[in-house]
C-alpha cells in the first residue's frame, strides 16, 4: 500500500525549499563579498610596502642605493606565516635585487600600484608591481618593484568578515524554518480536529458537524453537512419505506387471519369455500406484494442488472401477455399486442422487462381498464402499454414513481409498481414517460431505450 | 641567478678574509657510528662549531642508539648556495642547521624546506618556529669579552652606552686593543650591525668611536677569542655568546658581559630540505632536541641554550629573560630577509664605513646618503 502524498509535506517543502535557495544564494554572496574586502584591505599592505622600499630607492653618484626596509617585509606578513617575496627589476628587465626573481602581473600599468592573484612555483600568491623612478639628481631609468605574498592572512580574514554573516544567514534560515514547520502545522491543525471528529462518531451519528473558524474548512464542512444531510434524507425514505411496507403487508395479512377466523366459525361447506376464496385472494395479495418489494430491493442492488443479453422487445411483449393471459380477470379483457417489425432489439434483463410489464399490466388492470395494448416501437426502441382507464393527472407524474405514492385519482394496489418500472428504467437507462392515448382517455406508459446490442454507450 | 651570483661573490670575500685573518679552522666533521644494529643513518649540514653541538649528537645516540649520526661542518656560505640549488637526495643532508638566520628564512621562505610535522614538541615558543618548516634550536646572546686584567683602570664597561663613554674616555690607551665584527666581511656582523643601529641611532657614534680607537674588524668570534686569550685585544664587542662561554671556561681570564642596555639574541635556525634522504630520522632527531629531557641536558651543558618553556634554570632563554629584561632577540620574520639583501649590503657597509673612518670632529647623520 503505498501512501498518499501528504499536505503538510507539500507545504512545508513548498516553502522551505526556495528558502533554502535562497538561503544558499546570500551565503554565496556573503562569500563573495568578504573575499573581495578582504583583498582590497590587504591589497593595501602590498602598495605600502612598495612604496616604503621605492622611498629607500636612490640614484646616486651615478649608481643605484636600495637599503630594503626590513618593516616594509615584514608588513607583508600579517599573520605571520606568509611567504614574502620582493624583486627589484631594472629597466632590461633582470633582477637587481631580491629573494626571487617575481613576475610582472598580467594587468600592471606605469602609473599606479597593481595587484594581482597568480600560481607561480606551485605556490598561490598575490602580486603587486610599482613602477619606481629612484629620486636623486638628474633622471635615472625605471624601475620596477614587485613583491609577493602567499594567502593565509587573506583567507583568514575572508573566512572572519564570512563567518559574522554566514551566522546570522544561518540563524535567519534556522528561524524561518522552524516557523514554517511550527505555522504549517497549527494551520493543518483544524483539518486533524475534523479528521478526529469524524472518527469519534458512531456509526449511525449523521448530525451536521460544528464548522471550525478557517473560511476553507468551513466550506469543507459545509460540503460534507449537504452530504450528511441528503444521508439523512435517504435514510429517512429507507425509514418510511419500510413503514410503508409493513404498513401494506400487514393489510392482507390480518385480512388472512380474518377471513380464517369466519371460515372456522361456520360449519357450511358453501361458506367455507368462499372464506378460502377470500383467503386465497388476500394470500395472493400479500405474496403479489413480497414478490415485488423483492423486486424493488433487487434494483436497488448495486450489481442489479450485471446480466445484460441482447433482447427483442418484441418477446418480451409477447411474453407479458402470454403470462397475464393465465389470470382469470384477464379473461373479461381485451388484452393485444401491437407490435412493429422488426423487433427491436436492446442489451437489457429479461427479468427485469418482464417484472416492470407485469407491473404496468397490473396497474392498468387495477384502475378498472378494459382495454389495455402492449406494443413496441423502434428507433429509437420504445415499449409502451395503454389502457383505457381513468388516467393520471399529469401534474402529479413525478410523484408517480416514488414507492408508496399514488395519482389522486384511484389507483389502487400497493404504490410500489411505477417504482419498480421506474427503477428498471433507470437500470437500463431508458426513460419513462406518462401520456394520454391519442383516441381515448387513460394512460400510455412508455419506456425508451438508448439503442441496439452494437451500439456502445 | 643575479642573486646567488652577488651572493657567491660576498661569499669568496668573506672565505678570503678568514684566510687573512687567520681564523683557525674548527673544520672536523663529527662521525658517531651507532653501537647496535639496525643501522639507521642522519645526516646533518651544519655551520655551527662542533664543540657546541657534540654533545647533543651525543646524547641523541645514547638514546637512539640504532642511529649513526654523521654531522658534515660547512661554512654558512657554502650551506645557503648548496641549498638554494636545491641539491638531489644523494648530496642532501636530512637536516640543515646554522648560525646564518637571514639566509636559513630565505631557504625555507623560498620552498627549500618540507614540514617539520609533528617533530618539535608542542609547547615550543612561538617565536621559535616559522609555518613549521623552520625551528629555532638555540638562544645566544651577542656579548662583549674583557680581559680584566688588562683594561685600563676605571669602570669597565656594561652596556652599550658606557662601552661608548669608555671608549672614548681612553681612546688612547685602547688605541688598536679593541676587536669588533667586519661587517663588509661577515654575514653575522652585518646582521649585527644592522640589528644595532634598529635599536637606536646612537650605534653610529659607537662605530665612530671604535673607528677612532682603529677597532681590529675579524670575520668570525673565534678569531676575536684568540685575539682576546692571547692578549692582542683587551676588549671584544659582539661575539657570540656560547663561544665566548666555552672560550671563558678554558682561560679564566676571560670576562664575558651582556650588555645592560639591551642585548642581540641570535638563534640558530634548522631545517629540513626538500629532497632529505630520510626526514623521518630528522623528525626524530628534532623530536629528541625539543624534549624536555633534552633541553633540561642543553641547559646544564650551558653553551646554547635551552628554549623549552617549561625550562627555567640557568642555562634556558626564560632565565635568561628574566635575569636580563632588555634582551631583544632577533624575530624570525620576512624582514631578516633583508640582511642578505646584496644592495642593502652595500649601503649599510657604506654607511658604516663612513662613520667608522670619519673624522673626529664631523658628526654622524643616522640617517641620509652616504657621502662620498
Amino acid at each position: 500500500m503505498t501512501l498518499a502524498p501528504s499536505l503538510f509535506q507539500r507545504v512545508t517543502l513548498g516553502l522551505l525549499i526556495p528558502l533554502l535557495i535562497g538561503g544558499i544564494a546570500l551565503l554565496a554572496t556573503a562569500y563573495e563579498s568578504a573575499e573581495r574586502t578582504a583583498n582590497e584591505n590587504l591589497d593595501r599592505l602590498l602598495d605600502a610596502a612598495t612604496r616604503a622600499m621605492a622611498e629607500q630607492l636612490r640614484w646616486q653618484q651615478d649608481r643605484l642605493w636600495f637599503d630594503v626596509p626590513a618593516s616594509a617585509l615584514d608588513t607583508l606578513a600579517p599573520s605571520d606565516s606568509e611567504r614574502v617575496f620582493y624583486s627589484l627589476i631594472g629597466p632590461d628587465g633582470t633582477l637587481i635585487s631580491g629573494n626571487a626573481h617575481l613576475p610582472a602581473p598580467s594587468n600592471h600599468s606605469e602609473n599606479a600600484f597593481t595587484a594581482d592573484t597568480i600560481t607561480w612555483n606551485g605556490m598561490t600568491i598575490r602580486l603587486g608591481q610599482r613602477t619606481v623612478i629612484p629620486s636623486g639628481w638628474t633622471t635615472p631609468p625605471r624601475f620596477e618593484l614587485r613583491v609577493a605574498h602567499t594567502l593565509e592572512a587573506r583567507r583568514a580574514l575572508t573566512l572572519a568578515l564570512f563567518q559574522g554573516s554566514a551566522l546570522r544567514i544561518l540563524g535567519l534560515l534556522v528561524l524561518a524554518s522552524v516557523s514554517i514547520v511550527v505555522i504549517v502545522r497549527r494551520a493543518l491543525h483544524p483539518l486533524r480536529q475534523l479528521r478526529y471528529a469524524l472518527r469519534r462518531r458512531s456509526s449511525e451519528d449523521l448530525a451536521a458537524l460544528t464548522p471550525p473558524p478557517t473560511r476553507e474548512l468551513k466550506e469543507l464542512t459545509g460540503a460534507l453537512n449537504e452530504l450528511l444531510a441528503r444521508l439523512r434524507a435517504m435514510h429517512a425514505e429507507q425509514q418510511r419505506f419500510i413503514g410503508d411496507a409493513s404498513h401494506q403487508l400487514r393489510t392482507p395479512l390480518s385480512g388472512l387471519s380474518a377471513h380464517a377466523e369466519l371460515a372456522l366459525r361456520e360449519t357450511d361447506p358453501a361458506k367455507w369455500r368462499d372464506a378460502l376464496e377470500r383467503l386465497h385472494g388476500s394470500s395472493r395479495q400479500a405474496a403479489r406484494l413480497a414478490s415485488q418489494l423483492l423486486s424493488y430491493t433487487r434494483l436497488n442492488h448495486p450489481d442489479a442488472l450485471e446480466e445484460s443479453t441482447p433482447l427483442a422487445l418484441n418477446a418480451c411483449a409477447q411474453a407479458a401477455v402470454s403470462s397475464a393471459l393465465t389470470r382469470p380477470e384477464v379473461r373479461r379483457i381485451d388484452l393485444g399486442l401491437d407490435l412493429c417489425s422488426p423487433s427491436p432489439r436492446i442489451d437489457g434483463s429479461e427479468w427485469a422487462l418482464a417484472e416492470a410489464l407485469a407491473n404496468l399490466l397490473d396497474n392498468a388492470l387495477h384502475v378498472g381498464a378494459t382495454h389495455i395494448t402492449v406494443g413496441t416501437l423502434d428507433a429509437p426502441p420504445r415499449l409502451w402499454v395503454e389502457d383505457n382507464g381513468p388516467g393520471i393527472d399529469h401534474s402529479l407524474s413525478e410523484d408517480l414513481t416514488r414507492p408508496f405514492q399514488r395519482g389522486t385519482s384511484a389507483y389502487p394496489g400497493s404504490g410500489l409498481g411505477l417504482a419498480i418500472v421506474s427503477g428498471i428504467a433507470r437500470a437500463h437507462r431508458a426513460t419513462l414517460d406518462f401520456d394520454r392515448p391519442e383516441q381515448h382517455q387513460g394512460l400510455r406508459v412508455t419506456l425508451t431505450f438508448k439503442g441496439a446490442a452494437h451500439e456502445v454507450d | 641567478m643575479r642573486l646567488t651570483r652577488h651572493l657567491q661573490r660576498a661569499g669568496a670575500l668573506f672565505l678570503l678574509a678568514c684566510a687573512l685573518i687567520g681564523a683557525r679552522a674548527h673544520a672536523a666533521d663529527i662521525v658517531l657510528n651507532a653501537p647496535s644494529a639496525p643501522q639507521q643513518r642522519l645526516v646533518i649540514d651544519g655551520a655551527i662549531d662542533p664543540r657546541l653541538i657534540e654533545p647533543v649528537f651525543k646524547a641523541f645516540q645514547r638514546t637512539h642508539p640504532h642511529v649513526a649520526v654523521h654531522y658534515r661542518n660547512r661554512t654558512t656560505e657554502a650551506l645557503f648556495t648548496t641549498y638554494l640549488a636545491d641539491p638531489g637526495r644523494q648530496q642532501s643532508a636530512d637536516l640543515v642547521l646554522s648560525s646564518a638566520m637571514a639566509a636559513q628564512y630565505l631557504l625555507a621562505n623560498n620552498g627549500h624546506a618540507q614540514s617539520l610535522g609533528d617533530a618539535i614538541d608542542p609547547n615550543w615558543p612561538e617565536d621559535a618556529r616559522w609555518r613549521n618548516e623552520l625551528v629555532a634550536l638555540s638562544f645566544e646572546p651577542i656579548v662583549m669579552v674583557l680581559r680584566a686584567d688588562l683594561l685600563p683602570k676605571g669602570t669597565p664597561p656594561t652596556g652599550h652606552q658606557s662601552l661608548l663613554d669608555y671608549l672614548s674616555a681612553h681612546a688612547k690607551t685602547l688605541d688598536g686593543k679593541v676587536v669588533t665584527y667586519g661587517p663588509a666581511i661577515s654575514d653575522t656582523g652585518f646582521t649585527f650591525a644592522v640589528q644595532d643601529a634598529r635599536q637606536s641611532p646612537r650605534y653610529w657614534s659607537l662605530v665612530k668611536a671604535l673607528g677612532q680607537v682603529h677597532a681590529h674588524r675579524t670575520a668570525s668570534t673565534q678569531a676575536m677569542l684568540d685575539g682576546l686569550s692571547e692578549g692582542r685585544f683587551v676588549l671584544g664587542y659582539n661575539l657570540i655568546g656560547s663561544y665566548a662561554r666555552l672560550a671563558a671556561e678554558q682561560d679564566p681570564r676571560l670576562e664575558v658581559v651582556i650588555p645592560d642596555d639591551y642585548a642581540l639574541v641570535v638563534k640558530r635556525l634548522a631545517f629540513i630540505p626538500r629532497n632529505a634522504p630520510s626526514p623521518n630520522m630528522a623528525r626524530t632527531f628534532l623530536r629528541y632536541v625539543t624534549s624536555r629531557p633534552a633541553q633540561t641536558r642543553i641547559a646544564a651543558d650551558g653553551l646554547i641554550g635551552a628554549l623549552h618553556p617549561a625550562l627555567d634554570q640557568a642555562g634556558t632563554a626564560e632565565r635568561l629573560l628574566r635575569t636580563h629584561p632588555h634582551l631583544r632577540p632577533i624575530r624570525l620574520s620576512p624582514g631578516l630577509m633583508t640582511l642578505i639583501d646584496p644592495m642593502k649590503r652595500d649601503s649599510v657597509v657604506s654607511r658604516w664605513r663612513s662613520a667608522f673612518n670619519a673624522a673626529p670632529s664631523t658628526t654622524v647623520a643616522p640617517n641620509g646618503p652616504p657621502p662620498p
